[in-house]
Formats: structure tokens, C-alpha cells, sequence
């Protein structure tokens, strides 16, 4: 080895090479935002397994924004959003959202990230200060535990605990009406899967306490081959299968339980079923699965959501996804909180924000709000329903109870220690 | 010291002070560039700047101590990622459940790191290529998967939520953006230093011997298997560091820290750097990363960008940036001598 004794070479061209480095990193940095518009920075999955709902997060703000711009912007600056890929990883959502608010003068945050990359975006809101607004993360303790809570952070997106509420309530009923003692799980093997599950079965017994669980499946995430987990749960014989698998774990576990006759046999609750991402992949949908909405343009049953499905279809060609309705919505409350503030600054915002109902599509009775003590959306439209194999695909959705959600979550949050 | 290592000294004396001289060449390098990293924020403001720095400190230090097992040692670990991620969760750990101050937390994190990879090297390091690099990649996946599934102590897939506390010690606070920054900069140029110490060392020559014919360094009674373990130990405990340093800058720890994709990153960026210099990674780790955040900025399709590099370096230069910066400048030097 006598190279890495060459005198001097290695370290001056490495200082030079760093210097350079430095120099093309502070350059954009010079180029600062116009005072008129307003820069929203938005780190979302944009590569990768998930790169189509962060695609459709990105096309849900893009849609709106283009009508916030047109009827003159945010409190009078037009917005401009500045959308970045942080493929999924925590490190570089917490790098991406840095970056947007420090190099590129975002003065608003919009955090389209998934599960922890959520929690890395909210410590850098809570470092740098700035406005955000999670649009994508379900995971309750991002806005029920006091200790994650900031002024400056709030969620649009659905909650964990009212999906269970409404999916073990809805359960449980047909549970009582069919007779169903005998169920069996199956989700995917990660916090997700795991939490969901567990608080599904928690309220489903809550409501029917003569359901008994007898066979659990953790098949992992992402997995190709479900052939042991189906034959698995078909020896078990159970009378109803609850599952949270989502996306393409969904299809693929459809598509090869079909092969077995699975669904003829028992009812299935698989609460991602009702997700255009879902229902149009799947090569044959069986008739009769229950499912939760995730964003179906039928449910709510108004005008207004039909009319933003069909226009986000005329735009992209595709139908929205789950996180699409999500991501509308933070940029409709953005919109109007300006509004009422009369300011685009991220403090004003933020204080009319909270407790802030708005006219939204996707509202259960036509309205949304911020719910002020927890910076969280509630009265968002939430049901069940049960499959066809063609469009609308899921006909009649039974609609959750807000009241009863309400009741019960606030009882969830007193057993964690949360209020 | 060995017999050979002991017969040889008598004859390199001469040598010996240049090692010493060179040493004090080392520490003044080190001691310019602390100097020069450490006054940036008195130039500029960008914010963007120091968070670049950091990153390349955490990166860096991780990138580095793997050259010392890659390049010195001809150990190619794809798990060396495990002591990333370990450092990061054992630093945040200690500091959201027990509150101590930052150096004792930094101290027992070096300590644990010390202790999985004595246990974790003394399996590991008996085997040769291939056979090394996937055990240590099992032990990688190994601790991913605890991480993911003792979700009460590590917090699964969501990561240690609710911020890493940064009580003020010494003057110094790190929940200011400054002095994380310099800090960062001082743990970059310690740990830099140290481990040219280490390779600069007769026991780093033992490693290059080993590297080169570890029959003949056994022969020549060398104890292979602990000078070995040694350096897998060194290198876990630099890569440790780094996880410090991005646990710091995300306020949280989360499994992809643990998970094989940072092992490749770290092989990529020796691959990008050049593995037959010491500041090589380093190169690398500025590359990979300006390249990453630049890349990022314009295009989502980034993995074909990264790709095209990839193939650049290894099918066009068919070395790392700085083995062909060094080769270059040595061939210049010798047709030069010829003239």
C-alpha cells in the first residue's frame, strides 16, 4: 500500500473537491423565494412499492391548488408547491422537509409521508416551527398523545381508532344477525397491521362478546405468495376472516384465495377493500366483501364528491386513492383558514385552524372540521359496505356514527393514558 | 509487538520518524479543516449548508469505518449498517428513557456497540468473502426484525417517537443548530483522525497484510482471527458514531437505519470514493450525497440517475474517485520524473 502514502494528493484534491461541493450546495440557496407567491414544500413517496399514493397525493393538491390560484390564492399569494420524493425512508423525509423550508423558503408544510416517515417530517415542524399538515399517517398516537403534540402540526388524514370503532361496530352486527362466532385474522406483519387488528377485534368483541378468535395469520408485508396462510385459514374453518392487508397485498391475496374458493365460505371484512387501487386490480372481485371506504366517489352519496371524482378521473385518468380525499382536504382547510385569518402566515393559520369546520366532499354531512384539542380531522365520511364485482363496486356503504365514535375514542384515549 | 515486528524495528528507524512527522502532519490537517468546517456559519446562512455538513458527518464517519474492514482488511461487510442503526436506537434510547447527560449516553452507546460487536465479530470474522458478508448481513436483518417487532421498547415500524431530549452540557446545546453543526464537524474530525491513526499503525499494515495473504500474516505469527475482530470492533464503533450524528439530526431513530440498504449505501459510497485512499469514502460520501439531494430535486426517477453513475464508476473508471484522481496524478508525477 504505498498509495495512501503519496504525499498531499489525496487530501488537497478532497478538500478542493469539498469545497466545491460546498459551493453548488449554498448556490440555489441564494435564489430566494418571491415575496408574492407562497412556497408549500410537500415530501411524499414519490418511488418505490407505495410511489402510487404518494402520485395520487400529489395530484389531489394539484387539482386543488389550481382552484385556490384561480380564486385569487392564499389570502392573495398565489401558491406554489414544491413537491419532493423522499422514497419512503424517515432520513430523507426529515432531510427533504429541512431542505424545503431552509433552501427553498417553503413557508408551509404539507407532510404527504407514510407512517414513520410522518413522525421524523412532525420533529422537524417541531424543530424548525414551521405550519404542517400530516396528510397521510392513520397512526393515532401522531395526534392522540399529548407528548407528540406542537401548535404548529395538525392531520387531515383518517384516524386508526375511528376505523376500528366503525369497523367493529359494523362487524358485530352482522356478526349477531349471522350467527358468526368463529373469526380468523389476517394482516400484514407490521405496526399497522398488527395495532389495527388488534383494536378491530378489541371493539368487534366489545359489541358481540361471543366472538371468538381461532386462528391468526401475519403474513409479512409485501409478500408474493399467500398459498400457507390461505390454506391455513381454510383448515381453520372459520365462519368470518377480518383482514387490513392494503394495495397490492390485497389483490394478490384475492386473487390466489380465489383459486381455493375462499370467499364462498365465510364472510370477509377486509376494511382496504374499498380502495380504487384495490377494486380495479383485482382480476376477479367476489361478490359480498365487506369493507370500510377508503375513497369510493359513491360514498358519500352527494354531488360534490361524485363531481370531484369524476373530475380528478377527467384529470389523471385515473380514480383518487385514499390519501387523494386526504390530501384535498389539507389544502381546503389551508384555503380557508387563510381566509378567515385574511394572512398566509403559517401562526394566523394555525390559530383559525383550530375548531375550523368547513364545506368539504368527503365531509359525512357535508362538512369537516379541525378538531382543536388534538389538531385532528373528525366528521369525515366513514362506513361499510359490501362488494360487486363491477362499478359503483361497493353500492350501498352503511354510514359510522359519529356520536358513538366520538364516546369511544375518548374512552380508548383515557385506557392509553392520552387525556 | 511480533518477533518480525520487533526484528524490523532496528532497521526502520528512519522510518519510524517519518511515521511520527507524519502523524503531526495528520493532526495539523485535522486541526485546519475543524478549523475551516467549524467558522462556515460565520459565512453563511444557509441552513441547508450546515444540514449538508452533518449528513456527511454521519455518512461519512459510517462510510469510513467500513473502508477500514473493505479496503485495509479485504473483510466486505454487507452489515455493517446493524451498527448505524444500533448506535442511533441505543443513543435515543438512553436518552428518552433514562435522561442522562449527552457525553455518558454517547460513552454507554459506544460501550453496547462494543459489546454486539465483540459477540456478533467473534462469530462473523472466521469466515472469509462471501460467507462473512452474508452472516453479517444475517446479523443485520436479525436486528432489523427486533427492532420492528419489540415495538414497545424500539417502537416498531414507526421509529422512537416524540424527539430525542438534548439536555445542555458543557456550553453546549444541541438543540441549536449551530452547535449540532460544529459538533458534528469535531466527532467528523476525531473520528477521521483516529481511524488514520489506526490505519497508519502497524497493527493497520497487520490488517493490510492480512488483507493481501492472511495464510503468510498467520505464518508469520500473526493471530489473524483477533487482529480480525479488533478491527470489526474499531469499525463498529466509528459506524455507531455516525448513527449518533443522524439520531441527533432527525431528533429520533427509525429501522431503515438498521436495514441492509444502508450497508449498500456504504459500499456504494466506497465504491463511488475509492477504497485504496483513506479520505476515498469520504469523496464518496460528498458525491453520493450531492448527488442524491441534487437528483431528488429534479426528477423522481433518481434510481435510474444513481444507476447510470453506478455503471460509470464501475464499467468506465473501474475504480472510485479518488483511486483515479491518485493514480493519475502518480502516473503524471512519473512521466515527469522521466522527462
Amino acid at each position: 500500500m504505498t498509495r495512501t502514502r503519496t504525499p498531499g494528493i489525496s487530501r488537497r484534491s478532497t478538500l478542493a473537491l469539498m469545497g466545491a461541493g460546498a459551493m453548488s450546495v449554498a448556490a440555489p440557496w441564494v435564489a430566494r423565494a418571491q415575496a408574492k407567491t407562497i412556497k408549500i414544500g410537500m415530501p411524499t413517496i414519490l418511488s418505490g412499492r407505495v410511489a402510487q399514493l404518494g402520485t395520487s397525493s400529489r395530484n389531489a393538491v394539484m387539482l386543488e391548488v389550481e382552484k385556490v390560484n384561480a380564486a385569487g390564492g392564499l389570502a392573495g399569494r398565489q401558491i406554489e408547491m414544491v413537491i419532493r420524493d423522499s422514497k419512503g425512508q424517515p432520513q430523507e423525509a426529515a432531510r427533504v422537509a429541512r431542505e424545503l423550508v431552509n433552501t427553498d423558503g417553503c413557508e408551509l408544510v404539507i407532510d404527504a409521508e407514510a407512517s414513520s416517515g410522518a413522525f421524523a417530517v412532525h420533529e422537524v415542524a417541531r424543530d424548525l416551527g414551521v405550519f404542517c399538515i400530516h396528510t397521510n399517517s392513520e397512526t393515532s398516537a401522531l395526534t392522540a398523545d399529548p407528548k407528540q403534540r406542537i401548535p404548529n402540526a395538525f392531520r387531515t388524514a383518517r384516524q386508526g381508532v375511528h376505523d376500528s370503532i366503525v369497523g367493529g361496530s359494523y362487524a358485530a352486527a352482522i356478526a349477531k344477525a349471522k350467527g358468526l362466532k368463529k373469526w380468523a385474522t389476517c394482516s400484514p406483519d407490521y405496526a399497522y397491521g398488527r395495532d389495527t387488528t388488534a383494536e378491530f377485534t378489541l371493539y368487534l368483541k366489545r359489541f358481540a362478546p361471543e366472538v371468538e378468535i381461532i386462528s391468526e395469520s401475519w403474513p409479512k408485508l409485501f409478500q408474493p405468495d399467500y398459498t400457507e396462510v390461505v390454506t391455513k385459514i381454510l383448515q381453520a374453518k372459520p365462519q368470518a376472516l377480518y383482514s387490513c392487508l392494503w394495495g397490492g397485498d390485497l389483490t394478490s391475496y384475492i386473487d390466489q384465495a380465489n383459486i381455493y374458493a375462499m370467499f364462498g365460505q365465510m364472510e370477509v371484512f377486509a376494511v382496504n377493500m374499498a380502495d380504487y387501487t384495490a377494486l380495479t386490480v383485482v382480476k376477479n372481485l367476489p361478490k359480498g366483501i365487506h369493507s370500510g371506504n377508503r375513497y369510493i366517489k359513491t360514498f358519500p352519496t352527494t354531488p360534490e364528491n361524485a363531481a370531484w371524482g369524476d373530475a380528478y378521473k377527467a384529470k389523471f385518468n385515473e380514480y383518487p386513492t385514499n390519501w387523494s380525499w386526504e390530501n384535498a382536504t389539507a389544502i381546503m382547510l389551508m384555503a380557508e383558514a387563510a381566509k378567515k385569518a385574511n394572512s398566509a402566515d403559517g401562526k394566523k393559520i394555525a390559530e383559525v385552524l383550530k375548531g375550523l369546520t368547513i364545506k368539504c366532499p368527503f365531509g359525512a354531512d357535508g362538512t369537516v372540521t379541525m378538531r382543536g384539542d388534538d389538531h385532528t380531522l373528525v366528521g369525515y365520511a366513514i362506513g361499510w359496505g359490501t362488494t360487486i364485482p363491477q362499478e359503483p363496486y361497493v353500492p350501498e356503504v352503511k354510514a359510522g356514527d359519529w356520536k358513538t365514535i366520538f364516546e369511544l375514542e375518548a374512552e380508548w384515549k383515557k385506557s392509553k393514558g392520552y387525556t | 509487538m511480533t518477533e518480525l515486528e520487533a526484528g524490523r524495528a532496528q532497521t526502520l528507524v528512519p522510518v519510524r520518524s517519518g511515521a511520527v512527522l507524519q502523524r503531526y502532519r495528520d493532526v495539523l490537517i485535522a486541526l485546519i479543516a475543524f478549523a475551516v468546517l467549524a467558522s462556515l456559519p460565520l459565512f453563511t446562512g444557509s441552513k441547508a449548508l450546515l444540514d449538508f455538513v452533518i449528513r456527511c458527518s454521519a455518512y461519512g464517519l459510517f462510510a469510513t469505518s467500513l473502508n477500514l474492514l473493505v479496503g485495509y482488511t479485504g473483510l466486505t461487510s454487507f452489515g455493517h449498517g446493524m451498527f448505524f442503526g444500533l448506535g442511533a436506537y441505543s443513543f435515543g434510547l438512553i436518552m428518552q428513557k433514562l435522561g442522562v447527560p449527552i457525553p455518558a449516553a454517547f460513552v454507554a452507546t459506544l460501550a453496547i456497540t462494543a459489546v454486539f460487536a465483540t459477540i456478533i465479530g467473534a462469530i462473523c470474522v472466521r469466515l472469509k468473502e462471501i460467507y462473512f458478508a452474508f452472516v453479517t448481513l444475517a446479523f443485520q436483518m436479525l436486528i432489523h426484525s427486533t427492532i420492528l417487532s419489540w415495538a414497545s421498547f424500539t417502537g416498531g415500524d414507526q421509529g422512537l417517537r416524540g424527539g430525542i431530549p438534548r439536555p445542555v452540557f458543557l456550553g453546549i446545546d444541541l438543540s441549536n443548530h449551530v452547535h449540532l453543526y460544529v459538533t458534528s464537524c469535531a466527532l467528523l474530525i476525531l473520528g477521521l483522525l483516529a481511524m488514520r491513526q489506526i490505519a497508519q499503525s502497524p497493527f493497520g499494515y497487520t490488517l493490510r497484510m492480512i488483507r493481501d495473504n492472511a495464510a503468510r500474516a498467520s505464518f508469520l505469527g500473526i493471530d489473524v482471527w483477533r487482529a480480525k475482530l479488533t478491527v470489526f470492533v474499531l469499525a463498529a464503533l466509528f459506524a455507531s458514531m455516525g448513527g449518533m450524528v443522524m439520531a441527533l439530526f432527525v431528533s429520533g431513530a427509525y429501522p431503515e437505519f438498521a436495514y441492509w440498504t444502508i450497508s449498500g449505501e456504504g459500499i456504494f459510497i466506497n465504491m463511488l470514493g475509492g477504497v485504496s485512499t483513506f479520505l476515498g469514502p469520504m469523496v464518496g460520501t460528498v458525491l453520493l450525497l450531492l448527488l442524491n439531494d441534487t437528483v431528488t430535486r429534479f426528477t423522481e426517477y433518481h434510481g435510474i440517475v444513481l444507476g447510470v453513475v453506478i455503471l460509470f464508476f464501475a464499467l468506465g473508471l473501474r475504480k472510485g474517485l479518488l483511486d483515479f484522481v491518485a493514480e493519475w496524478y502518480a502516473h503524471r508525477r512519473e512521466t515527469g520524473e522521466e522527462r
